[in-house]
């Protein structure tokens, strides 16, 4: 009887070991040496800066339809910081000397191809068509307010999912830690938003 | 097996009681198996059980290797430890939600956890008179490392350390009288007290945290926010 127990907790203090062994040893110069093309660093790395640039483009457009203090803070947030992350994402790409481009579907690197049917400028999930784009440059005030924290909540969910596909897959620490950053903020200014659509007398699409 | 041993001590010899003997041998391999069965399945759980625990202890470090993730509670009952270089270490995670309600800290200066929407701004910004910790705390979230002094630090020192912020982007600087020590840095999840302008450990503090990878959300920035 007692044999079985001491495997049990010794295949649970090995389990145990090799993750905090795996934690310490994580994200020191493993963007040092270039991941593979097809690796979900490059994936994200690629998908992401396109996923980010909707982000930053979509704030400017509010920007210039707006007077609301809040709304046009939360728009200069979105878009200084998607637009710098993306900034790093394409410089890591441009170090590892990968293309910026894939033949494989957007998403492929986390057995997600074909999550969006690229049509109209969707590219990605979460991502708004052109038309809705064109809608919000036409919309002013409250209104255009109302679509833009409807769209960049979808943005968002889009955008964390993918995040979290980096967290999990990712090798390059500073990668994984910059993933795990947009998971979090993400998920904050989702919920900041939901009160902003409330306050509007809104809410989410979805 | 009770009635077994009785039947055969009853039947006395013969192929009765050999009958019962064999009778009583089968039953008890039989109980046999079923306790090794129990015990087959118990490890099994057990073992499973291990590898469940150890998985979770993996994926968490895995993806929690920036201490910054979202938890329920801003307030726990985290603690600084100071590390050999003497900056001090927030041991638990900080929240990061925005909040419109007063948080109230566990640390002076505050070193992270749940803020307001609004960012102060941390360009370079001096601020002579205190400023609001939720917005502070928010820039500490950009990335930016916040000098704070109170009544006991010289007019000297404060004038270097002004100077030196107003040309650092990503710092900014404001007194606080409700401080420990005269003159203290803080980043996110960290702070330190140093001796005077002149400390080393300035420079040091500014290089190692001044968007640097304690930064929760890197790249945001420290402009058109809050202003004094």
């Amino acid at each position: 009887m007692r044999a079985p127990w001491i495997a049990a907790a010794a295949v649970t203090a090995l389990v145990a070991a090799g993750a905090i062994t795996y934690a310490v040893a994580d994200g020191d110069d493993s963007g040092m040496t270039a991941p593979a093309a097809d690796s979900a660093d490059a994936g994200f790395a690629r998908d992401m800066a396109v996923h980010h640039q909707q982000a930053v483009e979509m704030s400017y457009i509010v920007r210039d339809r707006t007077d609301n203090e809040e709304i046009r803070r939360l728009a200069y947030d979105i878009s200084q910081t998607q637009a710098n992350q993306r900034g790093m994402l394409l410089g890591w790409l441009d170090l590892w000397e990968l293309p910026k481009v894939s033949s494989d579907a957007p998403m492929t690197w986390m057995d997600m191809a074909g999550m969006a049917d690229g049509k109209d400028g969707a590219l990605m999930p979460g991502m708004a068509t052109n038309t809705e784009l064109t809608k919000l440059g036409k919309l002013s005030g409250k209104q255009a307010e109302v679509l833009y924290l409807q769209l960049m909540t979808e943005h968002h969910q889009g955008g964390i999912h993918m995040a979290e596909g980096c967290v999990k897959r990712c090798e390059v620490g500073v990668e994984k830690r910059l993933a795990q950053g947009m998971v979090n903020a993400q998920e904050s200014e989702i919920s900041l938003m939901a009160g902003m659509l409330k306050e509007r007398g809104a809410k989410a699409l979805s | 097996m009770g009635s077994a041993k009785k039947s055969a001590k009853d039947s006395g010899s013969g192929s009765a009681a050999r009958k019962a003997r064999i009778e009583e041998m089968r039953r008890a391999e039989r109980s046999r198996e079923r306790r090794n069965r129990i015990l087959t399945i118990g490890v099994s759980v057990v073992i499973v059980a291990g590898l469940v625990v150890g998985a979770t202890v993996l994926v968490r470090s895995q993806s929690d290797d920036d201490s910054t993730t979202a938890a329920s509670d801003s307030k726990g009952t985290g603690k600084f430890v100071t590390g050999a270089d003497g900056v001090k270490t927030w041991d638990t995670k900080l929240t990061q939600n925005h909040v419109t309600k007063t948080v109230n800290y566990p640390m002076e200066p505050p070193v992270g956890g749940d803020h307001n929407q609004v960012w102060m701004n941390c360009n370079g910004d001096v601020y002579t008179k205190a400023i609001n910790n939720m917005n502070a705390v928010h820039s500490l979230e950009h990335g930016a490392v916040w000098v704070t002094y109170n009544s006991k630090a010289s007019k000297t020192d404060i004038d270097a350390l002004a100077a030196k912020v107003k040309k650092t982007p990503y710092t900014l600087m404001s007194p606080d009288d409700k401080q420990a020590d005269p003159i203290m840095l803080s980043a996110w999840g960290k702070q330190r007290t140093v001796t005077s302008a002149t400390d080393p450990n300035v420079d040091k503090f500014f290089s190692e945290f001044v968007q640097g990878d304690q930064t929760p959300e890197p790249g945001a920035a420290c402009t058109n926010g809050l202003s004094q």
